[in-house]
């Protein structure tokens, strides 16, 4: 009777396990095996080397990893200037058509690929945005520059930091709150003194996550950065280094520093807003 | 009076600061829906047309049947297999549980530019027969199951298990347990993880991209891709996007209408 009791949770989640090894595990040790190798020889007969790793870490990567994390870290910080008082707003004082703006927080979900058009069209030659711009070459400066990709990684990783920090402003004790009040602080004095500090492990979370999510955007440097960012953002990188320079052994190289980076990210933010998981 | 004039300015300016915030989010939308509803004249100025929509109906279509038979293969598969496993973290208590979870959610956390390229490299070597319309279904399955465990968990939290023991007290079967009383119960948490997987493999783009080569299957995010990198911003191209932001929109707004966000809270919104 126990041992069959013990086996049904394991029966039940066999075929998740399966899965998820079957097409998970497996590949990314495929990955690490073939980051290792020269080249596309991994298909054929695999030449064994390091130089991958030795190039990712020489000089020749330096402004890769710079203009990524310059990029997505930048983009972090303007989720938590306009996310912290959006999910400070939404739980604490928007009553009527919550619903509304939950579900228009999903719309940034459908990916990456609609915000890269729309922002690209804004700032194309004849878009809505174009009279700002007096000559066509300052159009183009535009379209291609930092601040717009900013902006669009920005809206694409917003609802995952929000998400974070409303959870942590959520799992505060309003009754904390309430005796500082008691206790003949102001509303601002509060706020600085007792809320802030209670969220902060929610806003660094918020914050990583943000970064882990902007590791991967691929749509937006790509149609948005224009030639510095779009050749340069690592995982464009990636997919440039595979499909049109088939060196498939530095592109899984790049991949495998990416995924490391992403879960030691994702691992210190789940540790640090605790209960929050995307 | 002084204090509620005071929380109503407080009001005035949170609702602003959503509203603009909203704006933004939507902003792309918008600007993707202006475009694929004008057409321009031969003499240079812009009308309100719908003419666009009809241009890609030939060639555009069939890639949006195709994204969404496979948004729903991936769904039935990960409802079958999702749902169990989800059950099973609820309800038991086992060694190694937690260590379990996050192993399963480990495709979550790794960049999809990384996971696709460790999918075709292993399909190329090693899952030779996946190399077509099953490797998106693979792919997604795999990519996408954390959504519906973690929306199924959420859901049996909510569920207090002293309804299915009085079911089993009162002479119901375990079969008839589950289908009769657990399932009902967490039916709409189960929607939730539907809708959030349907919107994500729907539109996912970058696996996508990566099997094109491989499997000569276009579904429709990787067509509008490559029609901007083709032609940039033709009201068609806009279309083809609107079209596919229209269909996400309306299966959400649906699901909003009908269920509300309480399944969604606590997974992706506060």
């Amino acid at each position: 009777m126990t041992t069959n009791e013990r086996l049904k949770p394991l029966a039940l989640l066999t075929p998740a396990i399966a899965l998820e090894v079957g097409l998970f595990f497996v590949p990314v040790g495929i990955l690490a095996i073939a980051s290792l190798t020269f080249r596309d020889s991994f298909f054929f007969t695999p030449v064994w080397t390091l130089s991958n790793y030795a190039n990712i870490f020489s000089n020749a990567y330096a402004f890769d990893f710079e203009i990524t994390f310059g990029l997505i870290t930048l983009a972090a910080f303007l989720d938590l200037m306009l996310g912290f008082p959006f999910a400070y707003i939404m739980t604490r004082r928007i009553r009527k058509y919550q619903d509304v703006f939950r579900a228009i927080m999903l719309v940034p979900l459908f990916g990456e690929l609609y915000i890269a058009y729309g922002f690209y069209y804004l700032f194309f030659p004849g878009g809505p945005l174009s009279f700002l711009f007096a000559s066509g070459v300052e159009m183009f400066r535009a379209l291609y520059s930092l601040p717009a990709a900013v902006i669009a990684l920005a809206i694409y990783t917003f609802p995952f930091s929000v998400y974070n920090i409303g959870i942590s402003l959520q799992g505060i004790d309003r009754s904390i709150e309430e005796s500082a009040r008691c206790l003949g602080a102001g509303s601002i004095r509060t706020f600085v003194n007792v809320t802030l500090p209670m969220c902060i492990p929610g806003i660094i979370g918020a914050w990583l996550v943000s970064i882990g999510w902007g590791l991967g955007a691929f749509a937006i440097p790509i149609l948005m950065g224009g030639a510095v960012v779009a050749e340069r953002m690592l995982s464009v990188e990636v997919y440039s280094m595979a499909l049109l320079r088939m060196d498939f052994g530095m592109a899984s190289a790049i991949g495998v520093i990416l995924a490391v980076i992403a879960v030691i990210i994702f691992y210190v933010s789940l540790k640090a807003s605790r209960g929050a998981l995307i | 009076m002084k204090a509620s004039s005071a929380e109503r300015v407080k009001d005035v300016i949170s609702y602003t600061y959503v509203l603009l915030i909203s704006g933004l989010l939507l902003l792309p939308f918008t600007v993707i829906l202006m475009r694929s509803l004008t057409a321009t004249l031969p003499d240079g100025s812009t009308t309100f047309s719908i003419k666009a929509y009809f241009d890609i109906i030939a060639s555009f279509w069939p890639k949006v049947y195709l994204s969404l038979s496979i948004a729903i293969t991936t769904i039935i598969i990960d409802t079958a297999i999702g749902v169990p496993a989800a059950y099973a973290l609820v309800r038991y208590n086992f060694r190694g549980k937690k260590t379990l979870f996050t192993m399963l959610n480990g495709v979550w956390y790794v960049p999809g530019i990384c996971y696709a390229l460790s999918l075709i490299i292993t399909y190329y070597f090693l899952y030779k027969w996946f190399l077509g319309y099953w490797g998106f279904i693979a792919a997604y399955t795999c990519g996408f199951l954390m959504l519906m465990l973690m929306t199924c968990i959420v859901a049996f939290r909510y569920v207090d298990p002293c309804y299915e023991e009085s079911a089993t007290c009162l002479g119901a079967g375990r079969f008839a347990t589950f289908f009769k009383v657990t399932l009902p119960m967490v039916g709409p948490g189960v929607s939730a993880g539907i809708l959030l997987t349907f919107v994500l493999s729907f539109n996912e783009f970058i696996t996508a991209l990566l099997l094109n080569l491989a499997t000569r299957l276009q579904t429709a995010p990787v067509r509008v891709y490559a029609d901007i990198t083709r032609a940039r911003v033709l009201p068609s191209i806009s279309a083809e996007a609107a079209v596919l932001q229209l269909i996400s929109l309306a299966v959400v707004l649906v699901y909003l209408k009908v269920v509300g966000t309480k399944y969604l809270r606590g997974v992706v919104l506060i």
